[in-house]
């Protein structure tokens, strides 16, 4: 329990640096925020263009959807907000800037992923995405109580891990490879598979995006289980999907790590 | 022209440097295809699509289809270069000697366009040859417009973003601006969504603006949706807006390097 404290002191460590940093570059920062407003913009088309419809996609009116697409907005920006990480994790392997991390006495995969978070990224999808998720919930006429803002909280925090955890895996080829390029392009493109509910997809494709690389784990199930519509052994897969690519990217992270040979110093 | 021709050859090969990285990029592009193709096969099926977009539904998705390609092939991504080239001193080396920046741009980025070129020829043949067994009309005269408007949008692209890669010589970190616009430019290219099926004034916006041309028009050209007065307009437009940014670019070539100081190189 202590280990944890320690660790949840440290990103807020983490977090007071990585805002006194964005705030003495503020161009820099309203820059950042320009940029994902821009990537909203698309994932808002999505939105406009089923509005424009008014076609339900099975269960889901276009309310529900708005709903959807705020916690994918949502989850995308606590996503960014580590994201860069990742990004810098191959060019950190090649030039063996990796060593001075070694030697700190913190848990290396926690440090290099997470030392650095970019709100300029946050802002812009969180505010958008509450909006999105509040009115989509009023319209839709959802349930509000303790059982299903609580249990909608925890799969947004079970999407959480699961996003650190599954879109780290690619990165981590970066130990064996040179160019990651076309490895993050795709990890990036799975990504936005979730720009439209789970639904609108067929069952074996729905099949591979929820039990193989459960992508719509991540912004699906918070939603269904709002509506009430999450199986018991859903519900326990969105409990277990989190925990168990967790523990593939830990071990996968260690292996890798076994083939990083010193580039510098 | 022995000078450009080196130039275009060295595009290519900088091109294929990363061969796996260069064809998973080109993989990446087949997700948001597939995310688009569900939603508009949902939304067709279950709706008057074409009444409320004014696409038939064989028309939106070959639009889907080539506009990925085309704006894969149009895409620019060298204004980085060129900023980093005016604020790490890197004209110099192309100041004292007898060649021009402008061209050499020109033909590494078309010479970085020939592989892409030779992955998406045959695709887009195919596209096409079925589109054609579904009832889409080709003919000879189209092809050669759609080909056309192709070579005109890459240019146009080139044009655009030669200007914006300019803008270093007047700002200071221009890095995630280059994100914002490249997304904004995107979006208003038709390269997401066809802007038009937005109507009204979203349409009048963009059938004015430089950017449809360079995704939107090459795509409509094609798939059947502009009629021979439409094409000869739009070509007009591409041309027009071309000698527009050359000159923009040729001017802010000569204002900015009354301010460039070129250290290092």
């Amino acid at each position: 329990m202590g280990k944890i404290w320690r660790y949840l002191r440290l990103i807020g460590v983490f977090a007071k640096y990585s805002l006194m940093s964005a705030l003495e570059y503020r161009i820099n920062f309203v820059a950042g925020v320009a940029v994902e407003m821009g990537w909203m913009v698309i994932k808002l088309l999505y939105v406009a263009i089923i509005y424009k419809a008014g076609t339900d996609i099975g269960i889901l009116t276009p309310d529900h959807i708005l709903l959807f697409v705020g916690i994918y907005m949502l989850l995308t920006g606590v996503y960014m907000l580590y994201f860069g990480n990742f990004c810098s994790l191959p060019g950190m392997i090649q030039q063996g800037e990796l060593d001075l991390y070694l030697v700190k006495p913190v848990s290396l995969q926690f440090y290099v992923t997470l030392r650095r978070l970019d709100f300029s990224l946050l802002l812009p999808e969180m505010v958008a995405g509450t909006a999105m998720i509040v009115a989509g919930w009023k319209r839709a006429g959802l349930p509000v109580g303790l059982v299903p803002v609580g249990g909608f909280l925890f799969y947004l925090l079970c999407g959480c891990l699961l996003t650190y955890s599954l879109f780290l895996l690619p990165y981590l080829i970066s130990f064996w490879t040179i160019s990651l390029g076309g490895i993050a392009d795709i990890s990036n493109a799975l990504w936005d598979f979730n720009n439209m509910p789970s639904l609108i997809y067929g069952k074996r494709l729905r099949d591979l995006g929820t039990y193989v690389l459960p992508v719509f784990v991540i912004t699906n199930f918070p939603g269904l289980f709002l509506m009430g519509e999450l199986s018991v052994g859903s519900c326990i897969w969105g409990v277990a999907a989190p925990v168990v690519f967790f523990v593939i990217a830990r071990l996968l992270w260690k292996v890798s790590l076994g083939k990083y040979s010193s580039a510098s110093s | 022209m022995n000078q450009n021709r080196c130039v275009f050859l060295m595009g290519v090969e900088r091109a294929m440097e990363y061969r796996v990285s260069f064809f998973l990029s080109m993989l990446s592009a087949v997700f948001p295809i597939v995310i688009q193709i569900t939603m508009w096969n949902y939304l067709y099926g279950h709706g008057d699509g074409a009444a409320v977009f004014g696409y038939e539904h064989e028309q939106i998705l070959l639009y889907t289809l080539l506009a990925v390609i085309v704006s894969q092939l149009a895409g620019a991504g060298f204004e980085g270069e060129v900023n980093s080239d005016i604020k790490m001193g890197g004209l110099n080396k192309y100041l004292v000697r007898p060649v021009s920046y402008k061209w050499y741009q020109f033909f590494s980025f078309t010479g970085q366009k020939v592989p892409r070129f030779l992955v998406a020829a045959p695709v887009m043949t195919g596209i096409l040859v079925v589109g054609a067994w579904q009832g889409l009309s080709l003919s000879a005269a189209r092809i050669l417009a759609f080909l056309g408007s192709l070579v005109l949008a890459v240019v146009l692209n080139f044009c655009i973003f030669y200007c914006i890669g300019l803008l270093g010589f007047w700002l200071t970190d221009v890095d995630k601006l280059f994100g914002t616009v490249s997304i904004v430019l995107t979006v208003a290219s038709g390269g997401i969504f066809p802007m038009d099926i937005f109507g009204g004034w979203v349409e009048f916006v963009v059938n004015l603006l430089p950017f449809g041309y360079t995704t939107q028009f090459p795509v409509n050209v094609i798939n059947g949706r502009f009629g021979w007065e439409r094409i000869c307009l739009g070509t007009g437009f591409q041309a027009g807006w071309i000698l527009v940014f050359a000159c923009l670019g040729e001017w802010m070539w000569r204002q900015g390097l009354k301010r460039y100081v070129g250290i290092g190189g």
